[in-house]
Parts: C-alpha cells; sequence; structure tokens
C-alpha cells in the first residue's frame, strides 16, 4: 500500500481524485453549500501526505504556497458560511491573493523579469478574484460551479504539464494534484450540477495562480506558455455560446461540453511548452 | 647576574616565537577552489549511484596543528553550481524539487567540535544548513599534510572528509527512497595560508 502511495502518477492523479470526491461527497453531506472548499482541502490533503507537512514559518515558496493555500481555505469557508457575496468576496479573494503572491515572491524579486513576471501574476490574480462574477452567473441557478471548476482544471492542468516539461516534478504533482481535486468536485456536479461554486472554490483557482507564481518564479520552468491558459478563465462566457441541452442527457453534454472547451486553452500552453523545449519531454 | 641574563634571553624567545612548537598559534587558511572539490554520491531507484559535484565552493580554515581540537572550518557551497554531468538534470537539481538554488542560494558548514581520533584523523562535528534547515552532521576527516606547496609556494595545509547526510531530515523530500535518502559526501579541501 505505501508503495503505491509513493508512485508519482497514483500521488498526482487516482490519490487527490479520490480525496477529492470522498471530501467533497462529506461535505455534500455534512454542509453543502461548503462542498467547493473541498477541492482545496483535497489539495491540501493530498500535500501534506505527499510532500509532508510543512514547518511553520515556513522556510521555502513551497511551505508557503501550503500555508497561504490553507488560509485561503479558510477565509474562503469562513466567508460562504457568514454569506459574503459580489464585491466583497471578491475583493476578500484579491487582497489573499495578493497577499500570499507578495509573501512567496519577496525572495525572487531580484531583476526586472521577476518584477514583471510578478506583474503578470497579480493581474492573473486579480482576474480570478474579479472576473468571477461572470463566471457563476451563467446558469439559471445564479452559480454555475461547472464553468469555474473546469477553468480551475485547465489552469491546474497547465500549470502542472508546463511544471513536468520544466524538470519541476513536485510542482507538477502538486498542481495536477489541485486538478485531478477539481476533477473530482466536477464528477460529483455531472450530470446534474449540485453545488454552489463561492469563495471558497473560488480560492481553489486561486491556488492555481499561486502554484503558478512558484513555478515561475523558482524555477527555470517555460512559464510564459502559461499566459496561452489564460483564455480558460472565460469559459462561463463561452458556455452562453455553447448549446444548452435539455433533459438529463442534453444537460450532461452541455457541461461536457464547457470542461472540454476550457481544457483547449491549456492543451495549447503545454504543447507550446513542449514545443519550447525541443521535443523533449523526458529529461533523463 | 646569570640567572638574570637568561630569564631575559628567555622571555625576548618566547615573544619573538623562537620558543615552538609548544606555544604555536592557530593558523588561518583560505579554501582553495581550485583544489577543493565537494562531491556526493546518491542511489537511483536501486540500479546505480549517481556522482555530483558543486563546482563553486569557498571557505575558511583555522588549523592548530598542535591542538586540533581548537580548530574550525566554514565551508560555503553555492548551489547553482550543482553539476552531475547532464544539463536537464542540473536544472532539476536546482529546482524546488532539490536544492531551490534560486531560493536558496548557499548551503554552508560550520563546524562546532573537533574530535582527534588517531595521528592524522578525528571527527569534525558542525551545522549543516541547507534549504534553511541547520542540521548537525558528523564527517571523519583526515589530516593529509600541511607545508609549502611545491607548485604553488604557499603555507598550505590538505584535509579530507567523508559522511552521509539525510537530505530529507533538510526538507529535501522529492522522490525519496526511490532517490536515495542517504547522500554520501566526498570533500576535499586544500586551504592555502592567508
Amino acid at each position: 500500500m505505501s508503495e503505491l502511495l509513493q508512485d508519482p502518477f497514483v500521488q498526482s492523479s487516482i490519490l487527490p481524485l479520490l480525496v477529492g470526491l470522498v471530501l467533497v461527497g462529506v461535505l455534500h453531506l455534512l454542509r453543502r453549500p461548503l462542498a467547493a472548499a473541498g477541492i482545496a482541502a483535497g489539495f491540501l490533503a493530498v500535500f501534506a501526505l505527499v510532500v509532508g507537512l510543512p514547518a511553520l514559518p515556513p522556510p521555502s515558496s513551497m511551505g508557503k504556497l501550503f500555508w497561504a493555500s490553507a488560509a485561503g481555505l479558510l477565509l474562503g469557508i469562513v466567508a460562504d458560511t457568514a454569506g459574503v457575496r459580489g464585491r466583497a468576496a471578491s475583493a476578500l479573494l484579491a487582497v489573499w491573493l495578493a497577499a500570499s503572491l507578495l509573501w512567496i515572491a519577496l525572495p525572487a524579486l531580484d531583476s526586472l523579469a521577476a518584477a514583471v513576471s510578478v506583474v503578470l501574476l497579480l493581474a492573473a490574480a486579480m482576474w480570478v478574484a474579479f472576473g468571477r462574477g461572470s463566471q457563476t452567473q451563467g446558469s439559471e441557478r445564479g452559480e454555475s460551479p461547472t464553468a469555474p471548476a473546469a477553468s480551475l482544471l485547465a489552469l491546474a492542468l497547465a500549470v502542472g504539464g508546463t511544471a513536468l516539461i520544466g524538470s519541476s516534478a513536485s510542482i507538477a504533482q502538486m498542481a495536477l494534484a489541485l486538478a485531478a481535486s477539481a476533477g473530482g468536485f466536477l464528477l460529483w456536479n455531472w450530470p446534474v450540477e449540485r453545488h454552489g461554486w463561492g469563495l471558497s472554490g473560488q480560492v481553489a483557482t486561486g491556488i492555481a495562480v499561486l502554484l503558478a507564481g512558484v513555478l515561475t518564479l523558482f524555477t527555470q520552468a517555460q512559464t510564459a506558455v502559461l499566459l496561452l491558459a489564460l483564455p480558460a478563465l472565460l469559459a462561463g462566457h463561452l458556455r452562453r455560446f455553447l448549446p444548452q441541452g435539455h433533459g438529463l442527457v442534453g444537460r450532461a453534454a452541455s457541461t461536457a461540453a464547457v470542461t472540454v472547451v476550457a481544457v483547449l486553452p491549456a492543451l495549447v500552453a503545454i504543447g507550446a511548452a513542449y514545443a519550447l523545449t525541443d521535443g523533449e519531454a523526458s529529461p533523463y | 647576574m646569570k640567572k638574570t641574563l637568561f630569564a631575559a634571553a628567555l622571555f625576548v624567545a618566547t615573544a619573538t616565537g623562537a620558543v615552538s612548537p609548544a606555544f604555536a598559534a592557530p593558523v588561518s587558511y583560505k579554501i582553495d577552489p581550485a583544489h577543493t572539490a565537494v562531491a556526493f554520491i546518491v542511489n537511483h531507484v536501486g540500479f546505480s549511484n549517481v556522482i555530483g559535484r558543486f563546482n563553486t565552493v569557498g571557505g575558511d580554515v583555522v588549523f592548530d596543528k598542535d591542538a586540533v581540537e581548537k580548530s574550525t572550518v566554514t565551508v560555503s557551497i553555492d548551489t547553482t553550481s550543482v553539476d552531475t554531468n547532464h544539463a536537464k538534470r542540473d536544472e532539476h537539481l536546482r529546482s524546488p524539487d532539490f536544492f531551490n538554488a534560486k531560493e536558496f542560494p548557499k548551503m554552508t558548514f560550520k563546524s562546532t567540535k573537533i574530535e582527534k581520533t588517531g595521528e592524522k584523523t578525528g571527527k569534525l562535528h558542525g551545522d549543516l544548513t541547507m534549504l534553511g534547515v541547520t542540521k548537525p552532521v558528523v564527517l571523519d576527516v583526515t589530516f593529509n599534510k600541511d607545508g609549502v606547496s611545491p607548485a604553488s609556494k604557499m603555507e598550505t595545509a590538505g584535509f579530507s572528509a567523508r559522511g552521509t547526510v539525510k537530505r530529507t531530515e533538510f526538507g529535501m523530500k522529492y522522490g525519496a527512497p526511490a532517490i536515495g535518502d542517504d547522500i554520501q559526501l566526498l570533500i576535499e579541501v586544500e586551504a592555502v595560508k592567508s
């Protein structure tokens, strides 16, 4: 069993998918409006299982990523429980994301290139924070979870794939674990959407941005390609242009279509990262 | 009168260092990077042992030949200089998976105690700081030789050290235990009187 858990493929796919499925399921039973918190909780659980619980205060960027994510999850749960919505929720998310990014980036801010990277990451963070309304208000129910969850899945896949190609396996593992955890949530909401997204869900998208930050600032991976994945955040807008199915099969197809459309930019980004390494996928 | 003259002569001889070696002082040396190597061996999934080294190493040695226990060693290693003869692997080793060189560009060793175990051997105790974590380590050290080097014509001292550290204790957990946790260290140092 322990050997199985040490398999990198299991650690970054099956394990987080199962953990995500279980945690979303537990929250579904206990407190349904907080079900989306299961994504970030699943990510943190897999991080602790695979990498170990980081020291506090954390000496490294990966440790900071963990504790910043934990703080974000707590913020999301508290805000969703208190019913914080709209601009106030976006502002909370923006403050948490900006503070976390700067905390992680500070030791790497030693050049103009690093400063430009941080500005771009902050811009992406603000998009995640303030672009949330259009992502979640696309359905008749007012807060469809599929589009934002598909965006998260796509961004996490893009970060994971780019990290894997760029020889940063632990970041790749954690990003793919986040993607798998989002996959667990999506399965719960397919074919029928059962949950809201809320700040707890959007915090998980913020974690994908933080992972991109660590990858950009502390590795030599070709992270410029991640800009190509950003259109995945438009999944909520694109949903309006996709045929809305009726009945169980129609809704299932519609939800699947949104996910596929969201993931396409991520595949483009991964393809670009692969091309930039002259097609050398396995470094050694 | 004779006694007074003898005492004065003894004082002068002592003050000028003519009476030795009982009064030999510790001598400061700088590590000579051209003749210093910090290498490591790590098991790769049970198939082989990968050998690597750090190409940029510096530091100071204060060597007291007559009281080795009083000697001190300080070493600083540039983690970006890791070299396993494979560019892609070295890039990975510099990433947060391993040495996290962007965030932790230096790895340091500071001796805390030296125990003499033989004529030319000893145990070098010290604090190794890697990835922001400081842990005590013990190295088996051999004092090779000191004197004027025929090559550089400078006062030189040479040491060898061997030891093992567990990388996971420093938070370097990626790939362990498939990629070995025990890291064998092979250190060869030449230090030149500063």
